[in-house]
């Protein structure tokens, strides 16, 4: 520059004018970064709000909303008769031999060999059939399983020892699920209130390995009346042979491993089924001497005693879906019943029947009754009062079905009928259902907003779930997924056997 | 260890916020391509976190999917985006 003082006015001019255009841009940085901060925290926050409202939401919807409506009967309902359930037929060469009518209906229907009897099938159940170390599934190790995961049912000793096996047949009074009162406590423990006694049981229950615990009045309609003992084929009633008055209905739900039950049908979804009857009896039986050393009377039940999936609505686990099982919110059908008969009143403290909108989902979905490999499931769009399975209108062939209440009716007939082919349980319809899950957020997320999507959404999630990979059946590459599910156990950091998931792709 | 996932998708999460903050003040953006923005990120946050929780389930082929159903049109709404309405106030962005 130069030394003329114009020029140096000018320089001074300049520095100023750099000054001031310096102080305006760090005005400027500043007020960008204040806009930034404001915006961040602006934008974080709402989102974190709207986050947050969307979570309880999310959580309220998973409550599920009372269903008033729940059940619908006509004037043909009546309570069951328990000699009428298909297994209790099944396994009863007395009651098949005495009214072999329907054996003959079924084999005519079916075109079953002359000799075919399903009783003598029944006495060998899960041993009819050899192992087949070529076909995954079926193979000894997979046998191994399905029989050792029945070990304490089998090995009871007693007078129905033998009988133990069929338990899950619905055999009442048996050693886990006995009607012994004799270890009552003869004080009668005082609970401050019904809700102290409620939260007293549930907090029992989930001790003793149950997943959801449910409270449900004694509801006549779902008792089975009169209650049938195969092992003596033996009609007992409620008022004389039952050894006390109940009140209450202690539901339990237990819940069965994912990738085990992904397997069917295989010995290894039956092994799945089998520690489920196992887990059951555990439960049951430890709540029933729960309640009797409280001074109450009780007796635990598995399949026996009543309709457990009845019950399990009754008292606000789940809804029934198409394959005839309660459908346990997260779960779907992949849980097993137990229930806890008692006199111990717990006043205002019962649940009642919710809907997630299962039931209605269950409309537009069918995935279940495309996996059934005996066609017992049905098809129809709409639940029903009585069953509309392909034999319906043969005369005297819905013998085994509930009529006179609106449900999915299913074919249990079948049902057995191919459990008994395959000496496994099978279990397709629960490996297959839309609502079997791990226990993963995004399962949770689908759970939460099924009661607002309508019923054009519901179609394409039922097409999306196998399409996403879940739900096939009939899959050998899910048995030997199965038999790696134990790598990592040592550490178990994914914690496996809570979230019902291998973690091995 | 699940329940790590959480902790990283809220990591993602700040840094979605703090990326869409910084984008205010340096482009000026009608309110409808926002609303896009905010929502394809919100896709592809939810993608990756379904992804996630699949890889963890051990149902890769779930992950896939949710990779290529949610987070892939949020990738490329951005990308349409970022060319029709951010790049032309490219100066702005590094000033
Ligand atoms: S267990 Fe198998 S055969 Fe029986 S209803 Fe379910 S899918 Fe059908
Ligand atoms: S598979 Fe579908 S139709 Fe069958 S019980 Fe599950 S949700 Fe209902």
């Amino acid at each position: 520059m130069t030394n003329d003082p114009s020029n140096i006015n000018q320089d001074q001019e300049g520095v100023e004018s750099t000054i001031v255009s310096e102080k305006q841009s760090d005005q400027g940085t500043d007020l960008s970064r204040r806009t930034f901060f404001k915006r961040f925290a602006v934008g974080g926050g709402a989102a974190l709000l709207g986050g947050g409202a969307t979570y309880a939401a999310g959580s309220a919807s998973v409550e599920g909303r009372i269903a008033k409506d729940y059940p619908e009967t006509n004037e043909d309902f009546k309570p069951f008769r328990q000699k009428n359930t298909t297994l209790s037929y099944a396994a009863s060469p007395v009651l098949a031999a005495r009214d072999n009518t329907r054996m003959e209906q079924f084999k005519k229907l079916h075109d079953k060999p002359a000799d075919y009897f399903w009783p003598k099938l029944f006495q060998h159940f899960e041993h009819n059939v050899p192992y087949d170390n070529s076909r995954p599934g079926f193979t000894q190790l997979d046998g191994a399983l399905q029989h050792a995961s029945w070990m304490p049912w089998a090995n009871w000793s007693g007078p129905k020892g033998k009988m133990l096996l069929f338990g899950g047949t619905g055999v009442p009074n048996t050693p886990p699920y006995t009607w012994d009162q004799s270890d009552k406590h003869e004080n009668k423990h005082q609970f401050t209130d019904a809700k102290e006694a409620a939260d007293a049981v549930r907090s029992a229950g989930r001790l003793f390995g149950a997943l959801r615990v449910g409270i449900a009045r004694n509801d006549k309609r779902w008792n089975y009346d009169p209650i049938y003992d195969l092992t003596q084929d033996k009609e007992l009633s409620w008022e004389k042979d039952f050894p006390f008055k109940p009140k209450s209905v202690i539901v339990m739900v237990v819940p069965m491993d994912y990738d085990g039950m992904a397997t069917a049908p295989s010995r290894v979804s039956a092994a799945t089924a089998g520690i489920g009857y196992t887990q059951m009896a555990v439960l049951a039986g430890a709540m029933k001497h729960f309640m009797n050393g409280l001074g109450y009377n009780a007796v635990g039940a598995g399949n026996d005693l009543a309709i457990s999936g009845a019950y399990g609505i009754m008292a606000g686990l789940g809804e029934g879906g198409r394959n005839n099982c309660l459908l346990v919110p997260g779960y779907g059908p992949r849980v097993r019943i137990c229930k806890v008969f008692t006199d111990f009143d717990f006043e205002d403290e019962y649940d009642q029947p919710h809907t997630w909108g299962i039931t209605e989902f269950c409309k537009s979905c069918k995935k279940c009754a495309d996996a059934c490999p005996s066609q017992a499931i049905s098809h129809s769009t709409e639940p029903s009062f009585y069953p509309d399975h392909e034999r319906a209108k043969e005369p005297g062939y819905n013998w085994s079905n509930h009529i006179g209440v609106k449900k999915f009716h299913t074919d249990a007939k079948r049902c057995v009928d191919y459990w008994l082919e395959t000496d496994s349980d099978c279990g397709a319809c629960i490996a297959s259902c839309t609502f079997n899950e791990p226990d993963f957020w995004h399962h949770w997320f689908i759970m939460a907003i099924n009661p607002f999507t309508p019923k054009l959404i519901h179609g394409l999630m039922a097409e999306l779930h196998p399409a996403f990979g879940y739900g096939s059946t009939q899959n050998p590459e899910k048995v030997k997924k199965f038999w790696r599910t134990g790598e990592g156990m040592r550490v178990n950091k994914h914690n496996k056997s809570t979230f019902g998931t291998s973690n091995i792709s | 260890m699940e329940l790590a996932q959480w902790f990283c998708f809220g990591i993602l999460f700040t840094l979605m916020s703090a990326g869409l903050a910084y984008l205010s003040i340096k482009v000026k953006l009608s309110w409808w391509v926002w609303g896009a923005l905010i929502i394809s990120c919100l896709l592809i946050l939810f993608g990756l976190a379904w992804a996630g929780a699949s890889f963890l389930e051990g149902v890769a082929q779930s992950g896939a999917i949710a990779l290529i159903c949610f987070s892939g049109p949020g990738i490329l709404a951005i990308s349409w985006i970022w060319k029709r309405y951010i790049r032309p106030q490219a100066a702005n962005l590094s000033s």
